[in-house]
């Protein structure tokens, strides 16, 4: 239910909703383009960033909230291990229970390892359980991985390394047809193909999705497959807090946390896969988030203490719809689509902005611009936000549409008595994607040895900016590189675990004169609620 | 600014929160140190299944705990983990696995289409229905309509009979899926590529300079 002042205000919406219909909004050409994103759009806020002043990537630009999770002591005291008796042994060693995670701990058990799985969260809480578009993969008749590569290296501006992003779109495919075997039940056209669709950026119809919740769809399989795989030894509510190393400086297993008993769990293992995702929880440069409770970056933490190089992390990437009000949604996404159909962005005065159908980067900064110029729209506990009119939807495609394409929307709306079918939404940018994070080669390897990183965590596929349903795909295809890679090192000799790295890592902290209140890995943020 | 405070029951417990909160800021406004129930924050992962008692009403209702908005003399108690049954298979090395729903699932058929489940649902869906559609082998339609489901568990803490449908047309959703025939979009695509038709593209593509790899990457979306 919308607030009095909210009500009023809305009323314009109504009003000018026939004559928008009729506007016609320009594409911007690439010098307002840059103009907009270089005043406007939170990677260009120079107060925002900062260079590191410690490990391999010191000197480079990242944001304020990075610099102080690595600029920073443990939370922990890791006296009271005892290194020479790991508590548990294996070959591999996974860390995060989202799709990249999953996917590697299949693959890594199919090649033959022993392997263990450890989470923060209930298996499978994670982003990729909120995906709702879908996943990019070259599988259309009047599309190629070729041009899957140029979408991509284009998005990115030319930033990504063109090594993963072949990697990626080659195969794509093939990761389309493994989760096919598994039962994954991708939409489909009349003939039985699978159905794809058009995405921004892309220039061939390239998205395959699974009614409006794709990811959700996809994780329910996965957790049921690894949960009919018992070898797999799955931990969760078992965050990675240190990773260790032998002395050659290879990383051979990690200290998890059991959070129910409060204590330390050692893990030796010959290769170790980190997937613990992004990091929107860090509510970079204030923003808010639709990321899940447990993506706070440890994963660039625990991989660069132990010497691994990062690649990327001074980009983010902040979706244009998210939920402003009411407060308890703040952050959660309204799905693109809403846009590709039609939706306008209306600010406080009734008026388009911005050509709904620019790129995130765009759309974001137009609407932050709206809303620091005093065009945005006040909710009662002080956020802003623009108006996304979803019923200029409703009337151009007819009564029902709404409630029927995006049923998982029209409910959430529901519960709290917002009719989307009438009422338009009240939405600002939300943090969403960490483009950057951990540089790793095609086999998922970082430049730690039997160090791998996949999914989200890593760095150098998506350069500075994700086409969207790329991320779905890279977390399976790098999952399956590094799940096959680390279970190739089951031979390997892990030899005696140490901190040795971490001991290094303090002693530049302490040259340089840091001194820090900052813990970290943040494990979870502290929510202050209340006023 | 100082909110209106409501009084909730949580656990038995009485105490008081800002007007507004959901179950779980509630919690966490309480000192709850909620790990264990909580997911993504946005209805979407279904670990924050409570049971509800709303002020002067008769009946207990169900929900999400991130979703639900507290209410004075609201008495609430968080059940995420409630205990279901999932059968053992590996559905990749099954030849027709949905021919062996009744050996993996025989509780379908102790189902009595009593409703309690739908109740329960909190994404609304009409559970009962999708285990009468299972019941009578209307696989597609069954599953169609569970694609919301997102495993909360609700629906089997309700069953008199101590059903969990989630699981079991979680298991129809990947049996069928597996047997349909295999899209030809996709075949066409993995022929190619297994042809290596792309290969020698891509050793170019590997060579060129980054001002030569701008340059092409314009080009074919041109062409497009
Ligand atoms: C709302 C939303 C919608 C999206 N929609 C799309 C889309 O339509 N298409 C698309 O391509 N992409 C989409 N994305 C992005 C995409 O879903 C994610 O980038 C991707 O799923 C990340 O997968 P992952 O496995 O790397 O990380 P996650 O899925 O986030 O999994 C990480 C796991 O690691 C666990 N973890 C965290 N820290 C630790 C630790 N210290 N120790 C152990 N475990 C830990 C977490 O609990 C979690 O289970 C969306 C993202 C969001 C948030
Ligand atoms: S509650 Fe149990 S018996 Fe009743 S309809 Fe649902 S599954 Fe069937
Ligand atoms: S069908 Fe059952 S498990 Fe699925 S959302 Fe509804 S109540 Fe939850
Ligand atoms: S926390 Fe995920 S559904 Fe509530």
């Amino acid at each position: 239910m919308y607030s009095e002042n909210l009500l009023e205000n809305m009323e314009l919406v109504e009003k000018t909703r026939e004559s928008r219909e009729k506007q016609q909004l320009p594409i911007l050409n690439e010098k307002k383009k840059e103009k907009l994103l270089s005043s406007f759009h939170p990677d260009y806020r120079l107060s925002g960033f900062r260079a590191l002043r410690v490990g391999v990537n010191r000197g480079d630009r990242t944001v304020h909230e990075i610099a102080d999770l690595l600029e920073a002591f443990s939370s922990f005291d890791y006296r009271e291990i005892n290194f020479e008796k790991p508590d548990l042994e294996t070959d591999v060693l996974v860390l995060g229970g989202g799709g990249a995670g999953i996917t590697a701990a299949l693959f890594a058990h199919s090649a033959g390892a022993k392997v263990i799985l450890a989470t923060k969260l209930r298996l499978g809480n994670s982003n990729t359980i909120m995906a709702l578009g879908g996943m990019q993969a070259s599988v259309s008749e009047n599309d190629s991985p070729i041009r899957h590569f140029a979408d991509t290296m284009v998005a990115g501006k030319f930033q990504g390394r063109r090594e993963l992003v072949k990697a990626m779109v080659d195969d794509g495919p093939s990761i389309v047809k493994w989760l096919l075997d598994l039962g994954v039940n991708f939409d489909r056209d009349e003939k039985g193909n699978l159905l794809t669709k058009k995405a921004g950026g892309s220039i061939a119809p390239r998205i395959l999705s699974i009614g409006d919740y794709t990811g959700l769809n996809i994780i329910k399989i996965l957790k049921d497959e690894i949960r009919n795989r018992p070898e797999i030894e799955i931990l969760e509510f078992a965050p990675a807090v240190e990773l260790t190393t032998n002395e050659f400086g290879e990383c051979n297993g990690a200290i998890l946390f059991d959070l129910e008993r409060k204590r330390f769990v050692l893990v030796k293992a010959k290769s170790v896969i980190l997937a613990t995702g992004g990091s929107g929880r860090l509510h970079i440069q204030g923003f808010q988030t639709s990321n899940n409770f447990g993506a706070t970056g440890d994963a660039i933490v625990l991989a660069y203490r132990a010497g691994a190089k990062l690649e990327g992390l001074d980009s983010f990437q902040y979706h244009p719809t998210g939920i402003v009000y009411p407060d308890h949604m703040v952050g959660v996404l309204v799905t693109e689509a809403i846009r590709s159909l039609g939706a306008h962005l209306v600010n406080s005065k009734g008026e388009r902005f911005i050509n709904e159908l620019e790129t995130r980067d765009v759309v974001a900064a137009a609407m932050i611009k709206e809303c620091e110029e005093g065009k945005g729209i006040k909710t009662p506990s002080g956020r802003v936000g623009v108006w996304l009119d979803t019923p200029v939807i409703e009337e151009r495609y007819g009564k029902g549409f709404l409630k029927k394409k995006f049923p998982a929307l029209f409910r959430m709306f529901m519960r709290v008595k917002i009719n989307i079918e009438k009422q338009p939404l009240l939405v600002y940018p939300t943090l969403h994607y960490q483009n950057g994070g951990i540089l790793i080669d095609e086999k998922g390897e970082t430049t730690v040895k039997n160090l791998f990183v996949a999914g989200e965590a890593a760095g150098g596929i998506h350069g500075k900016n994700r086409l969207m349903g790329n991320s779905l795909l890279d977390i399976f295809v790098f999952g399956r590189r590094a799940g096959l890679a680390a279970a190739r090192r089951k031979y390997n000799e892990p030899g005696k675990q140490t901190l040795s790295h971490l001991e290094r890592y303090y002693q530049e902290l302490k040259s340089l004169r840091i001194t820090t209140v900052a813990k970290t890995p943040r494990i979870f943020q502290e929510y202050i609620v209340g006023d | 600014m100082s909110k209106k405070l409501v009084s909730i029951y949580i656990e038995g417990r009485k105490i008081k929160v800002p007007e507004g909160y959901t179950v779980i800021e509630a919690l966490w406004d309480t000192g709850h140190d909620i790990k264990r129930g909580v997911g993504c924050l946005s209805g979407l992962c279904g670990a924050c299944a409570i049971a509800y008692l709303e002020k002067g009403s008769k009946r207990v209702r169900f929900g999400l705990g991130c979703q639900t908005i507290v209410k004075e003399g609201m008495n609430i108690t968080v059940m995420p983990f409630f205990p279901s049954r999932t059968a053992n298979y590996i559905i990749s090395e099954m030849g027709k696995p949905i021919e062996k729903l009744r050996e993996i699932y025989p509780e379908l058929d102790t189902c009595k289409n009593c409703g309690f489940c739908t109740i329960a649902c909190p994404e609304w869906i009409n559970v009962s229905k999708v285990m009468k559609l299972l019941k009578e082998g209307k696989y597609e339609e069954a599953t169609e309509m569970m694609l919301d489901c997102i495993l909360c568990g609700l629906c089997a803490s309700r069953c008199p009979y101590g059903i969990a449908p989630q699981f079991i047309s979680l298991f129809v959703q990947r049996a069928i899926s597996h047997e349909k025939p295999f899209p030809e979009n996709l075949k066409k695509r993995l022929k190619e590529i297994e042809e290596m038709k792309y290969d020698e593209e891509w050793g170019r593509i590997l060579q060129m300079s980054d001002e030569e790899l701008v340059e092409f990457c314009k080009r074919i979306r041109e062409e497009a």
